[in-house]
């Protein structure tokens, strides 16, 4: 009878364990049901990054259309922006993968997945694709793992970077846009000693510079240092840190930081603060991509509308071995298309066919624009937004855009070129004259997979400690050669021998 | 199973039926206590297995059952890894700090608030030194943030005018420990005396009296009586810590660090989640992680000994 007893409790507790097991199984299974009915379209489920904190929804008319475009049940998996690397990490280890999924960059965690069959290889399709088949090569080649395309690229320009100047402070103080690197010093010199902005007080300064690393990858670029990797006579690569003009660089950066020419908090400045520095009128020079200068106006003219010029933008300033400057890769992420959720070729077509389509015109224009009549109209054939002041509105489209890939070109509407945008665009094209290209853009390397974020961070780490003068020269050949111990030698070796490979091919 | 049973049955009939006895007398009891057990089975003992991982080349996609073993790879290169060192010191460093600022601050809050006679004006003070407690470490961080940068901040506008010359507290390494020091006293010791101020209230007041009798003023009745009135207390609580000594708060840490004091405010928790979750080495941290734990069971077993020796009561 007592043995009865407890026997009861034990089955008691393992019919309650089943059941929650089984329970979780039950909602899995569900899910996945529900996903192949729904009438005759394919369900797809779409992970991308969003900026806004409301997302379009499900039940967005914008996605509908779009969903009518494409013939498709979309369900948008968003991940915001902040936490994109955590998430993107977390999604790949759930094993639950979405048809799509955006890939911000060739992580070692996502070359792991690629090696292990998470994603389909799409080189041998893209060319039966109208919009697809026009993705630039060498952008392609740029997001390929060693040249197999595990994603297909979101097209962005590749000379984005530049300089944000307040114009009316050069006004003021009766100076041209520097041209070269001595006259860039002079006008961070002369905003942060000469009272550009006129109120009688030392309240300004010359550069804002965030905890973001960017500016001085850029600016180091004007000296000649090589993006990422430089080629000797004998055609090794190299790391960019061990460029004789590498050094220059660094002194210019460190007179800048000892003159006060920049904020001296920027180590430790939150990037999200970076442009309301220029905004408030407390610097006068961002380096940063180009079109954040209309931003920054469109911004500006908001609190003070009588200064209706105050920005203006150029692309580089000349060094002493000529005019350079840094690219971006000319993507922004990739979208790749699951293994586990894709099973077979007819729906990778299915798959393929659907961002085909996200490259229509009319669905670029749907995206990133919304419905006309409803969140846009056209006025005399020029674009004007109806929902700027409506948040409600503005949540029904805005981010969709994150699921473009703009191949071949951007076909969305936009607004009437101010002058400044028109000056960003024009030196957008400028730029890719005068950028440098990374030799290593497309080599996998294994050991910059396992160690590359603890190799970057004590060379970065090491830059911005000799700036602030943290460090000497001395203290930072200490950390190259922890560099070079802690796998860099091994890294410059793996590099070279791919690049070789690659050349021979 | 059953056979085994029947023998045990046999061995110990009586100590047997007694257990079983008792058992179906409380029977609503174990029921209750039921949830608690699945609880425990599901949410901490199943996931647990987890931490194989570390022995493994874990790749999420093909899971933890298809992913190829290693063996102790992780943890040789753990070892032979020049970050070793620098995590090792930065944690002990800031753990030996926590242990000597931190651990005895709330005794002393608490020895003082239960000299304090007005009634109201001790629990006000009570209540108010609990609330930084619930600020969570994001706005906390923030305002360190606020109140030490060199751009305007009023620390720094205050060291101007009083030394002439600002103090770059966020971004120089030598300031990083006093600072994260700082935070945790500020925030956590009002909390810390809930457990102390419970003790002292259990305390027998005869003592005092008997105490003041003798002729012992306020300092000797502290000494003579209130401390060890509560020393068991600070002895468990003491144990407890050496547990968690190695975790170093990883958000607050993760906030208050740069690239300019990185070189001190590396720690295991920091690590882990860099290697871990941003760069998806997963059984690489796990190994790390694992690593942390045996060093927290070697502390929390040796302090417990080391109390009984001393003839305190220990944990177990």
């Amino acid at each position: 009878m007592k043995q009865t007893s407890i026997s009861r409790y034990l089955i008691l507790c393992v019919i309650a364990v089943v059941v929650i097991l089984a329970g979780c199984n039950n909602n899995e299974t569900s899910n996945n049901e529900s996903s192949g009915s729904d009438d005759d379209r394919m369900e797809l489920r779409v992970f991308v990054p969003t900026f806004s904190t409301e997302p379009p929804t499900d039940s967005s008319p914008v996605l509908q259309a779009i969903e009518d475009y494409t013939n498709k049940n979309i369900s948008m998996e968003w991940a915001p922006n902040s936490n994109l690397d955590d998430r993107f990490n977390i999604t790949l280890s759930s094993g639950d993968l979405p048809h799509v999924m955006y890939v911000p960059s060739k992580s070692p965690s996502f070359i792991s997945a690629v090696e292990d069959g998470a994603f389909w290889e799409l080189s041998p399709y893209l060319d039966d694709y109208p919009n697809l088949s026009q993705a630039n090569d060498i952008i392609l080649n740029n997001s390929s793992i060693n040249g197999e395309i595990y994603g297909i690229y979101r097209s962005r320009d590749l000379g984005r970077n530049g300089v944000i100047i307040r114009k009316d402070w050069l006004e003021n103080l009766g100076l041209e846009e520097p041209e070269t690197i001595d006259e860039f010093y002079d006008m961070l010199k002369a905003f942060t000693e000469d009272d550009p902005d006129g109120n009688g007080e030392d309240d300004t300064y010359g550069m804002v510079v965030s905890q973001f690393e960017g500016p001085w990858d850029t600016m180091q670029t004007w000296f000649g240092v090589p993006n990422k990797w430089g080629e000797d006579e004998d055609g090794n690569l190299y790391p960019f840190f061990l460029d004789d003009n590498y050094m220059e660089a660094l002194d210019f950066f460190k007179q800048l930081y000892d003159e006060g020419l920049v904020n001296d908090d920027f180590a430790v400045m939150d990037p999200a603060q970076w442009s309301d520095e220029v905004i408030a009128g407390k610097a006068g020079v961002q380096v940063n991509v180009l079109d954040e200068g209309h931003r920054i106006q469109e911004t500006m003219l908001e609190g003070d509308p009588d200064n209706d010029d105050p920005i203006t933008v150029i692309n580089a300033v000349e060094g002493p071995n000529g005019l350079f400057n840094l690219p971006t890769s000319g993507y922004s992420g990739m979208l790749a298309i699951s293994r586990t959720a894709v099973q077979t070729e007819e729906e990778l077509a299915e798959v393929l066919d659907f961002l085909d389509k996200l490259n229509d015109e009319e669905v670029q224009i749907l995206a990133e624009n919304g419905i006309e009549g409803r969140h846009y109209e056209m006025v005399d054939g020029e674009y004007q937004s109806l929902a700027d002041e409506d948040q409600n509105l503005q949540s029904e489209y805005d981010g969709l855009n994150q699921m473009l890939m703009y191949l071949p070109e951007p076909l969305s509407l936009t607004p009437e070129a101010t002058e400044l945008r028109q000056l960003e665009t024009d030196l957008m094209l400028e730029n890719e004259e005068i950028v440098v290209p990374n030799p290593a853009e497309a080599l996998i390397s294994e050991i910059y997979s396992r160690q590359g974020q603890q190799l970057d961070t004590i060379v970065l780490d090491a830059r911005i400690q000799y700036i602030a003068g943290q460090i000497d020269e001395s203290g930072l050949d200490e950390a190259v050669d922890l560099w070079l111990q802690s796998g860099g030698q091994d890294y410059i070796d793996e590099i070279n021998q791919l690049y070789q490979e690659a050349d021979l091919e | 199973m059953e056979e085994a049973d029947i023998k045990y049955n046999q061995a110990t009939p009586d100590k047997k039926q007694s257990v079983f006895s008792r058992i179906a007398k409380e029977k609503w009891l174990y029921l209750m206590l039921l949830p608690g057990l699945i609880y425990f089975i599901v949410f901490k003992y199943f996931p647990m297995w987890g931490v194989l991982i570390a022995f493994q080349d874990y790749s999420p996609f093909l899971g933890f059952l298809g992913s190829n073993w290693v063996g102790f790879d992780h943890f040789q290169y753990f070892f032979s890894n020049p970050d070793f060192l620098r995590l090792l010191r930065n944690t002990f460093i800031l753990a030996l700090y926590d242990l000597v600022f931190f651990f005895p601050a709330p005794i002393i809050l608490s020895l003082l608030l239960n000299e304090i006679r007005i009634t109201l004006y001790k629990r006000t003070v009570q209540t108010l030194v609990y609330v930084p407690h619930f600020m969570s470490w994001v706005i906390i961080a923030s305002i360190s943030y606020v109140f030490l940068t060199t751009s305007g901040g009023a620390v720094n506008e205050l060291l101007q005018t009083l030394i002439g010359r600002e103090i770059n507290f966020l971004a120089s390494p030598e300031w990083f420990r006093p600072m994260i020091m700082g935070q945790i006293i500020w925030k956590e010791t009002g909390w810390g005396t809930v457990i102390f101020l419970a003790a002292l209230a259990s305390v027998d007041q005869e003592q005092y009296e008997a105490a003041i009798v003798d002729g012992a003023g306020r300092f000797r009745r502290l000494w003579h009586v209130t401390l060890p009135a509560i020393r068991s207390t600070i002895v468990i609580l003491l144990i407890l810590r050496l547990g968690n000594f190695l975790d170093t708060g990883f958000q607050q840490i993760y906030l208050m660090s740069n690239a300019m004091n990185r070189s001190v405010a590396d720690v295991f928790d920091t690590y882990v989640y860099f290697v871990g979750i941003t760069e998806g080495a997963f059984s690489y941290s796990t190994a790390v992680g694992l690593f942390k734990s045996v060093v927290g069971i070697v502390l929390i077993v040796g302090a417990d000994r080391l109390a009984k020796k001393l003839g305190q009561g220990g944990l177990f």
